[in-house]
């Protein structure tokens, strides 16, 4: 777990720049917000994410996020089929801010080909030094 | 127009504990723990926010009571010295080109309190119609820091640091006081639906922002045992909205009336003449097409937020000026615009959270918490 400014950055996983994270297990990867994501928005009251079954491509919507004054979107950061969301999310919305990078899991998308989607995301040392940018 | 970011006396202070953001051209605390602790906090205990970006004018002489007739709705003539107002001034046609707090400091100078965001368009709107009437408009804003403290235990906490007894101004009356041993001004108004004071610091200029300072602090640490927080910018927006309390720039701007808006107490068609007095009157006996009405949804989503259409029976019937999720009642809420046949207390509409997505609310009364649990008339 590396830790940037004020930020957890867990070593083992990939990111975008969009600030959301990808868990790899075997051809299914699990997503979810960053910590810096989830500080940024500050008391999420609310989240969705596209139906159990969607198809969801790199980059795209596959959600929203509200913050009490905010809405955000959040873009897959891969291609694929959504087989799984986190229902735990529409009655405590507040675990993506307690742990975002656990129980704040957003949803299961089984993969179509991550090697492509690969190529476009971060390693946590991309991603480190890309939130240091972003906040300089 | 260059966009020059302007800061208040508690800069530092925010820069410290908060997340800033801009606001009418000043840079302005938004949060400092958050916006659901800061409203809580002032629904149950107390809390404090720096006000200062608001615009505020005196204006003086002997006409002075004449000359706001004129330029606003509401009666000052009623008031008392020491004794607070709310208002609209409006446009020829009835719009609203402002609201705010007008207070009479003695019987021939009153303090208006406005939106920082207006603070030019006012200024200029009151030294404009002023001309013929032979009084003295001052822009006193830089020169005054004010703050607002709100909440069932502002009057315990503040008291600690005043001289003056602060049980003895009501609701609307405003008094003089030393408040940690600054020279300061109080008024028992607000704009979180809860009891609370505005205190104003005066001659305390942002080159020498020492009192200001000193009252802030002062104020804060005599709350601590009353459970005081610092409170942003977020929390103030969801406050007044759950108090029912118009946004100017979202619920009313110079396109809406104060009949429309739900304000028609602040305005007295019985004065003799006053501008936007025509139309108003012309509205009054036609009667308003569309009303501003609270909203609780009743179904679990995305919240309101200003735009969305208000749907009924497959028909468009009006628009969400403000929306949020109520840290309170934890769902969403909002203002809205609908036609003047839709807006019954009690009946269902639906809201176009997103586009494929209508959700179930309810038409209710401001303000949208219990008022015997909540604000300035619950039950001790």
């Amino acid at each position: 777990m590396m830790r940037v400014l004020d930020y957890e950055i867990p070593d083992k996983l990939y990111y975008s720049k969009e600030h959301e994270w990808v868990s790899l297990e075997g051809r299914e990867a699990i997503v979810g917000i960053t910590d810096y994501a989830q500080k940024q928005l500050h008391e999420i009251v609310y989240a969705e994410v596209q139906k159990e079954g969607s198809e969801v491509k790199q980059f795209q919507t596959m959600g929203t996020v509200e913050s009490v004054k905010s809405v955000s979107d959040v873009f897959s950061p891969v291609t694929g089929k959504i087989t799984k969301v986190n229902k735990e999310l529409s009655d405590s919305p507040e675990l993506l801010n307690q742990d975002p990078y656990g129980k704040g899991w957003l949803a299961r998308i089984s993969l179509t080909d991550f090697k492509k989607d690969m190529e476009k995301l971060l390693t946590a040392d991309q991603y480190a030094d890309h939130i240091k940018t972003t906040e300089t | 127009m260059s966009k020059v970011q302007r800061v208040t006396h508690l800069y530092q202070f925010h820069k410290q504990n908060a997340k800033i953001v801009e606001f009418a051209g000043f840079q302005m605390p938004i949060w400092y723990k958050g916006i659901i602790p800061e409203h809580m906090a002032v629904r149950t205990h107390v809390g404090i926010f720096d006000i200062t970006h608001m615009g505020r004018v005196f204006i003086t002489g002997a006409r002075s009571e004449v000359f706001l007739n004129h330029v606003i709705t509401n009666d000052v003539s009623v008031l008392t010295p020491l004794s607070a107002q709310y208002s609209v001034m409006c446009n020829e046609n009835g719009g609203i080109k402002d609201d705010f707090v007008t207070s009479r400091l003695e019987q021939e100078k009153f303090l208006m309190v406005y939106n920082a965001a207006n603070r030019e368009k006012d200024y200029q709107w009151l030294v404009q119609n002023a001309k013929t009437f032979n009084v003295k408009v001052e822009d006193v804003s830089d020169n005054i820091a004010m703050f607002a403290v709100q909440g069932p235990n502002a009057q315990p906490a503040l008291q600690k640091i005043a001289d003056a007894d602060l049980s003895k101004i009501e609701r609307f009356k405003c008094g003089w006081t030393k408040l940690a041993g600054v020279d300061g001004f109080v008024s028992r108004t607000g704009y979180t639906g809860e009891d609370g004071f505005e205190v104003f610091v005066w001659n305390t200029p942002l080159s020498q922002p020492e009192n200001a300072v000193k009252v802030w602090n002062a104020i804060l640490k005599a709350g601590e045992e009353f459970g005081i927080e610092p409170c942003g910018l977020g929390a103030r927006d969801t406050l007044r909205l759950e108090a029912g309390m118009c946004l100017y720039g979202n619920d009313i701007d110079e396109t809406i009336t104060p009949l429309e808006a739900g304000l028609g107490f602040v305005v007295k068609l019985k004065k003799d003449s006053f501008i936007g007095k025509d139309a108003l009157t012309k509205q009054k006996t036609e009667g308003i097409r569309k009303k501003r009405i609270g909203l609780r949804m009743l179904e679990k989503g995305p919240n309101p937020r200003p735009k969305q259409e208000v749907w009924k029976d497959s028909q468009k019937i009006g628009y969400v000026t403000s929306g949020t999720f109520s840290p309170l009642l934890e769902c969403g809420i909002a203002m809205a615009y609908v036609g003047i046949e839709h807006a019954t207390e009690g009946e269902t509409v639906m809201v176009k959270v997103r586009e494929d997505k209508l959700l179930k609310a309810e038409i209710v009364k401001f303000p949208l918490y219990d008022p015997t649990k909540y604000g300035y008339a619950r039950q001790k």
